[in-house]
């Protein structure tokens, strides 16, 4: 019998392997047809989207460089849909820590104190967190208190982050009256990090988070009672589990997580806020963090490795548009194919079972 | 013409493996009467008419409809032979008007939904039976007695000649139970055939012609209404016909002498908790539960028994009194608080609020007990291989059939999931065991293995308040038995005063 569910677990990932390269080939499939209405030559089409990451270092790094904030966006998602609840601000908790460690960064630097990197960075990324973990503290509190459903406020926060973001960085205080555009000013050198190779020294942090969500979710007693309610809420509640506590807990780390895709591209790519970064990247990791959520299905461990491959779509997208004047759209198409093939496939395989 | 069967079940047979819900059942109903169909929580009163519903079908038996041999795969043959079914809760659409509630899904017109027609229609109907509600005002903003009404006539407006009303007073207050009787009445006389659900025989003597009484899956009797009497249906309902009880499906557990402690584990001071939809809630309940005793609660479902498991282990509710453990109030304390007061409980629902379907035996093994210094390093972390050893011994000492811990527990079977709700309860030393309806459900021999593991707990000095809608299981192992009716304690009688007659009267409120 012991060895009866070895065999069903080795299925298992025999099954799971067999529903991503299905719907992968199927949303390709689909993407090269349309490709082929638009007159591209469709071999050259896939092949620089596929490889654009791998054949120079460049792409590779910049690969890297969007698969780190997507790593925290995507986490931000995954963490409450454990406990079937949708996080879909992580955008605007994303934007809310990106814009109030510049604040914080900024305010220290101009008034005339300056701090070593030592205390700089880490003190940069506990604001990161705690700005973050405060957007998804609303929602949870929202949900816990009077039972608001987290998808409204989140999104309502996602406007509210955004125009935040605007105030600050049009704000004649932070702005840098050397720019046309509204940009802050730069960051201090201490409040920044650097490349090692090309590759975001942040990388480090994104290694940790996937450890921290792992360790919280299987070894924890906090990542038990989020488990516990996602299994059954009747349940858990039955058995003594403080559902209240437990989702303001479980949106403020999603939050937190959120929070940390903004500090990370303000402290390591951008060094300082830009305007349009709310609508650029924000959105984009916002939103891909969802997709890559939902391809693996809420599972810790899959989450590198599907943000991974999302950023490596992207980066093969930018390529596109460049040398072959591709839409993006069309990768995006592809994107959401994939996802959408894969939950179809999922829920398929699970209904036989 | 009036003395013809309209529907007749015969020898009707249907298991749930091993459990035998009903046993060669035979029943028929005459046209144009109200049919009582009586008998306790668990008789089998929902499972005969769900296989008239065609939402079962029967492992034997023959189904006749206006003589002549039907079957009856899914309600969508039910409902063409003409048999309309009234839930217990209602199913109707709280959003949409009565007129739009009672053509939803009916076949229109093909692209139109000719709803001022229908309506004239619906109108027409209800004034010839004698049924009157507002047709154009949403149903959320109505009665529960005028929902039933708009019920019964979305069920007649159908084509149904057969009517089946599933504990049609459940919802319902004493004048609108009058009310629907009126319109019973009104029914039957406009040419429609009744089979009225229930387990109140006050009820039962005033709605029906004839009653046929259900026990354990069989037929106890069949009386008229002219030639019968509340004493004679108690009778029927609660006790076993002659010297049945070898044959019944209750083991025989032996239950020793046993010390009772010399003060009480659980004291309850007055409570008063707020009702539910489904239910009364309590109403200054007190009693006193000693260790070494089966402290048994009988009461028909919805007359505060829930409220009463709820409270033992999450006291937040109670609205007024007090509750005390080891001499200890917990009025303020949370689930995990009184759980570590060496308090466990095994829910009524076990699927629902019993275990976590996706979730390992492990996981399940320590739910309720994850705040307990045992299962936990550093306060923050799991530990889970005390977990699994603790999972291991469960499934060993109660006998799990399963090949691993880690199998989500939902591919168990029920006798087995439930072998490990009860388990759970015992891993760390308890003082009282709060168990609601633990047997219900289950084949023989796993409710002997409850039964002896009650019988056990009691024995080594532990408090078992047991609450139990099975009179005839209460009566084999508790110590003593209350009696639970609209949220009121009905008294409580020591082992040498059980009497079958006397507590099914209390327990139905005569």
């Amino acid at each position: 019998m012991e060895k009866d569910v070895k065999r069903t677990e080795s299925s298992t990932i025999i099954r799971n392997i067999f529903v991503y390269l299905v719907s992968v080939l199927l949303a390709l499939g689909i993407m090269a047809i349309v490709v082929l209405l638009f007159g591209f030559n469709v071999s050259k089409v896939l092949r620089t989207l596929l490889t654009s990451s791998f054949r120079t270092s460049f792409g590779f790094q910049e690969t890297i460089k969007k698969t780190i904030p997507l790593i925290f966006t995507t986490f931000a998602f995954t963490l409450p849909f454990r406990i079937k609840f949708f996080n879909i601000g992580g955008w605007g908790q994303m934007l809310f820590g990106a814009t109030i460690v510049t604040v914080v960064g900024l305010t220290i630097s101009k008034s005339g104190i300056t701090l070593p990197a030592y205390i700089m960075i880490p003190l940069l990324i506990i604001v990161g967190i705690l700005a973050g973990g405060f957007f998804g503290l609303i929602a949870g509190s929202l949900t816990a208190k009077y039972n608001i459903n987290p998808i409204i406020s989140t999104i309502m926060l996602n406007f509210v982050g955004v125009q935040f973001l605007n105030f600050i960085a049009t704000n004649p205080y932070f702005k840098d009256p050397l720019e046309g555009h509204p940009i802050t000013l730069p960051l201090p050198k201490s409040a920044t990090l650097g490349f090692f190779g090309g590759i975001p020294n942040s990388i480090i942090f994104a290694v940790i988070s996937i450890f921290f969500v792992y360790i919280l979710i299987k070894k924890t007693r906090l990542g038990y009672e989020i488990n516990a309610i996602g299994y059954n809420l009747d349940a858990a509640k039955t058995y003594g589990i403080n559902f209240p506590r437990i989702i303001i807990l479980t949106f403020f780390i999603a939050g937190a997580l959120g929070g940390l895709a903004g500090t990370f591209e303000v402290m390591n790519i951008h060094k300082k806020l830009v305007e349009g970064f709310a609508s650029t990247s924000g959105a984009q990791y916002g939103t891909f963090g969802i997709l890559t959520s939902l391809i693996v299905a809420g599972d810790p461990i899959g989450v590198p490795v599907a943000a991974f491959f999302m950023s490596v779509l992207l980066v093969g997208a930018d390529a596109l548009q460049r040398t072959m004047q591709v839409p993006v759209e069309l990768v995006f198409l592809s994107q959401a194919l994939i996802v959408l093939f894969i939950v179809i496939i999922r829920q398929r395989f699970e209904r036989r079972v | 013409m009036e003395d013809e069967n309209l529907v007749e079940l015969r020898n009707i047979r249907k298991a749930f493996g091993e459990v035998v819900a009903l046993d060669n059942v035979t029943f028929s109903v005459k046209k144009r009467e109200i049919h009582g169909l009586l008998g306790e929580n668990g008789s089998g009163k929902t499972t005969l008419m769900n296989i008239l519903y065609g939402l079962y079908s029967p492992d034997k038996g023959e189904i006749y409809f206006e003589g002549k041999r039907v079957k009856i795969p899914s309600p969508f043959d039910s409902i063409k032979l003409g048999i309309g079914m009234v839930h217990q809760v209602s199913t109707l659409v709280p959003e949409f008007t009565a007129t739009e509630n009672i053509i939803l899904g009916t076949e229109g017109d093909k692209y139109t939904l000719p709803i001022n027609r229908e309506r004239e229609k619906i109108k027409e109907m209800s004034k010839n039976l004698g049924v009157k509600f507002p047709l154009n005002v949403k149903v959320k903003e109505l009665s529960a007695g005028i929902k039933q009404k708009i019920e019964i006539i979305r069920a007649l407006y159908r084509g149904a000649k057969l009517l089946i009303l599933d504990e049609p007073t459940t919802s319902l207050v004493e004048s609108e139970f009058q009310e629907l009787l009126k319109s019973l009445k009104a029914l039957v006389n406009g040419g429609v055939t009744i089979i009225f659900i229930t387990h109140k025989i006050k009820e039962a003597l005033q709605a029906c012609d004839r009653v046929t009484v259900l026990r354990r899956g069989r037929v106890q009797g069949i009386e008229k209404r002219e030639d019968t009497n509340k004493e004679k249906l108690v009778k029927l309902m609660f006790m076993e016909k002659e010297i049945r009880v070898t044959e019944s499906a209750i083991p025989k557990v032996e239950l020793p002498p046993c010390k009772k402690s010399k003060e009480p584990v659980l004291i309850l001071k007055n409570v008063s908790v707020e009702g539910g939809e489904k239910s009364v809630g309590l109403n200054n309940v007190s009693f006193e539960v000693y260790g070494g005793e089966i402290f048994g609660v009988a009461s028909v479902s919805g007359n505060g028994e829930k409220e009463l498991a709820e409270i033992t282990i999450n006291p937040s509710k109670i609205k007024n009194g007090d509750i005390l453990i080891s001499a200890k109030s917990v009025k303020n304390y949370e689930t995990l608080d009184v759980f570590s007061n060496g308090v466990f409980y095994t829910p009524e629902d076990r699927i629902k609020e019993g275990i976590l379907p996706e979730g390992s035996i492990k996981e399940n093994i320590l739910l309720g007990h994850h705040a307990k210094k045992r299962f936990l390093r550093n306060n923050i972390f799991i530990n889970w291989e005390e977990a699994r050893k603790t999972a291991l011994d469960v499934i060993k000492n109660y006998n799990v059939i399963t090949p691993t811990e880690e199998l989500a527990i939902r591919r168990l079977s029920g006798g087995n999931i439930q072998k490990v709700i009860i388990g759970r309860a015992f891993i760390s030393p308890i003082n009282l065991l709060v168990t609601h309806n633990p047997t219900s459900g289950l084949d023989i021999s796993t409710v002997e293995f409850i039964f002896k593991k009650l019988v056990e707990t009691r024995n080594s000095g532990s408090a078992v308040l047991w609450i139990n809608e099975d009179l005839d299981e209460l009566i084999i192992i508790s110590d003593r038995i209350a009696v639970l009716h609209k949220g009121e304690l009905k008294g409580i009688f020591e082992r040498e005063e059980f009497d079958k007659y006397k507590i099914g009267l209390l327990m139905i409120g005569g």
